[in-house]
């Protein structure tokens, strides 16, 4: 057998495989794990890091009260947007689930476009609909709720609006390919068996979108916890989150040490996080 | 003749199943349905509210950003083509995303081909191992480039290149994946038998088989590199500035609707793009979502 294509097939696919391998592992694996070593060093003004192996960088942000507040800011505002986008997604992919085809292309694609252009166009949106002359505080004075405009931006909720609607689209997403991948015949053989349309939704539709419930969330709340933009056009200086903090301390007071802790930190909560979610859904099933 | 027709006169292939099948509606009471309607209708005004606001704003004849529309005048957009470091931010985001859209399509074709066909028991760890810049938050990859950048000479440009190949590899792997379970194995068995090398297969049969997909792939990459922040946040530098990080530090300062106008540029740019992908293998298909 000259001609099997099994023959010689491992040298071929570790071929195919090298130039990933070599990029993943020279400008990911190893530069992440020496940043993350980079934490666990001292911090000194002119080398950028002391090569000597100290914890005081997580003493600091465990204890100094300015870091403890960052922290605490950045997994209530991740807490908050998960649970929205998840209520408010899981609404919308249930309705492109339920929608004809002739209407689907163009209702999914409106759902994507925002997420193609990028988080910076989505918050310059933002800002022109929320700023002192921008339309909602225009709608506000001309009905009468307000007489001069009302200071919208650099507010806690409006980050957790804008970072709502840039989410929203990574849960519409993995919970539609959840919805989609069901049994169509469960719900009306729930509903012949004597099921109430919101009972055979609780019992039949909703376990069964587990999956896409996990996924979505760990989506939505790994890519809030790392927001930088956003927090930092809309909240300014009044809401400041990890991913901001990280950016001051390496490109504005070069303390890569710090910073590096910070990104570590944040890093370690949201695999926690994902682990968690992960391991409760595993034993659900 | 489309390649899909191509494939069958070469061989008789099953076509992958092409349209989702639709969920049964719950049998709810008319004000309920009513109910949900408006929600969704809600959340579609919410989702496009912002962008509609840029476009409509980019048409102002003012500096305030007005929603009058009667009085519309492209004076934003001359502003725009007048502006030295818009304009070469935008060639360089041009620039910059056709080059790691090109690579990342490359190597993630290369990958995902081995990963489809030769991994077998172990093809859940190579595609798990492959989505990887996807699990680490973008900010730790260009923070530990921009680190790496301290230590090992290399040149600055290329981390910036590398950092958006990263980013874009997941997604065009996983959408040349998806093409890739298309494709009948047996095609290329068939090719082997007839003598030909595997290079010669993979170049001649599998590629043009793919070729949708591997577009929509190039095109998709694209949109992300183009789109990207967090990347050339803390890799871009003098004479390497991205569009959107122009005006990330221009609306730190000021707003202007030059911004808007710009935006809207990009807003239609990347609609093209997308119109483009969803024409040639499905948007969902191409984002493995």
């Amino acid at each position: 057998m000259t001609r099997d294509p099994d023959s010689r097939s491992g040298a071929f696919a570790a071929t195919l495989l090298s130039p990933i391998g070599m990029l993943y592992g020279m400008f990911l694996v190893a530069p992440i794990s020496f940043f993350l070593l980079v934490s666990f060093f001292r911090y000194s003004p002119q080398q950028l890091y002391l090569p000597t192996l100290t914890l005081d960088n997580y003493t600091r942000l465990l204890f100094d009260p300015y870091y403890r507040g960052i922290i605490a800011t950045t997994f209530r505002i991740a807490a908050v947007v998960t649970l929205a986008t998840l209520g408010l997604g899981y609404a919308l992919a249930y309705f492109l689930s339920r929608v004809g085809h002739a209407w689907r292309g163009i209702l999914m694609f409106l759902v994507v476009a925002p997420l193609m252009t990028g988080v910076i166009v989505r918050t310059y949106g933002w800002i022109v609909l929320l700023g002192s002359d921008g339309l909602v505080n225009r709608a506000l004075v001309a009905l009468g709720f307000v007489r001069t405009p009302v200071q919208l931006l650099n507010t806690e909720p409006t980050v957790i609006v804008a970072l709502v609607h840039i989410m929203l689209p990574y849960m519409v997403f993995p919970i539609f390919s959840a919805l989609v991948a069901q049994d169509p015949h469960l719900v009306p053989a729930a509903s012949t068996l004597g099921a109430r349309p919101g009972r055979a939704f609780l019992e039949v539709t909703l376990p069964l979108s587990r999956p896409g419930i996990v996924m979505g969330s760990a989506l939505v709340f790994t890519l809030t916890a790392g927001a930088i933009v956003t927090p930092a056009l809309l909240g300014g200086r009044d809401v400041i989150m990890m991913g901001q903090t990280i950016y001051q301390l390496v490109l504005s007071t070069f303390n890569w040490p710090l910073g590096a802790a910070v990104a570590a930190l944040l890093v370690l909560c949201q695999l926690l996080v994902i682990g968690v979610y992960f391991r409760k859904t595993r034993r659900v099933h | 003749m489309s390649i899909d027709d191509r494939a069958a006169s070469i061989l008789p292939i099953e076509a992958p199943p092409q349209e989702l099948v639709r969920q049964p509606a719950f049998d709810v009471s008319p004000l309920t349905r009513f109910g949900f309607g408006l929600l969704v209708a809600l959340l579609y005004a919410f989702l496009l509210m912002p962008l509609l606001i840029v476009i409509v704003a980019s048409f102002s004849p003012d500096t305030s950003n007005t929603y009058a529309l009667s009085r519309a005048s492209l004076r934003w957009y001359r502003e725009f083509a007048g502006s030295d470091s818009f304009v070469s931010a935008f060639k360089f985001s041009v620039w910059l995303a056709a080059i790691a859209a090109a690579i990342s399509t490359v190597v993630g074709f290369l990958s995902a081909y081995a990963i489809v066909r030769f991994l077998r028991k172990r093809r859940d760890v190579g595609q798990a191992l492959a989505m990887l810049p996807m699990m680490v938050p973008h900010l730790l990859i260009s923070l530990s480039l921009l680190l790496m950048l301290t230590r090992v000479p290399m040149p600055e440009i290329a981390t910036l290149i590398i950092g958006h190949v990263l980013i874009c590899m997941p997604f065009t792997i996983a959408g040349i994946i998806a093409s890739l379970e298309g494709v009948d194995p047996e095609l290329e068995a068939a090719a082997y038998t007839l003598g030909a090398p595997r290079w010669r297969v993979l170049f001649e049969i599998t590629v043009p088989l793919v070729a949708p997909g591997v577009l929509s792939a190039l095109i998709f990459a694209f949109i992300v590199s183009f789109g990207d922040v967090y990347i050339a946040l803390f890799l871009s530098g003098p004479g390497m500035t991205t569009l959107p990080i122009e005006i990330f530090s221009y609306i730190q300062w000021e707003s202007s609707p030059v911004v808007a106008a710009i935006t809207t540029v990009q807003i239609v740019l990347i609609i093209v793009f997308g119109l483009m992908v969803e024409r040639l293998v499905g948007l969902r298909a191409a984002m493995r979502l």
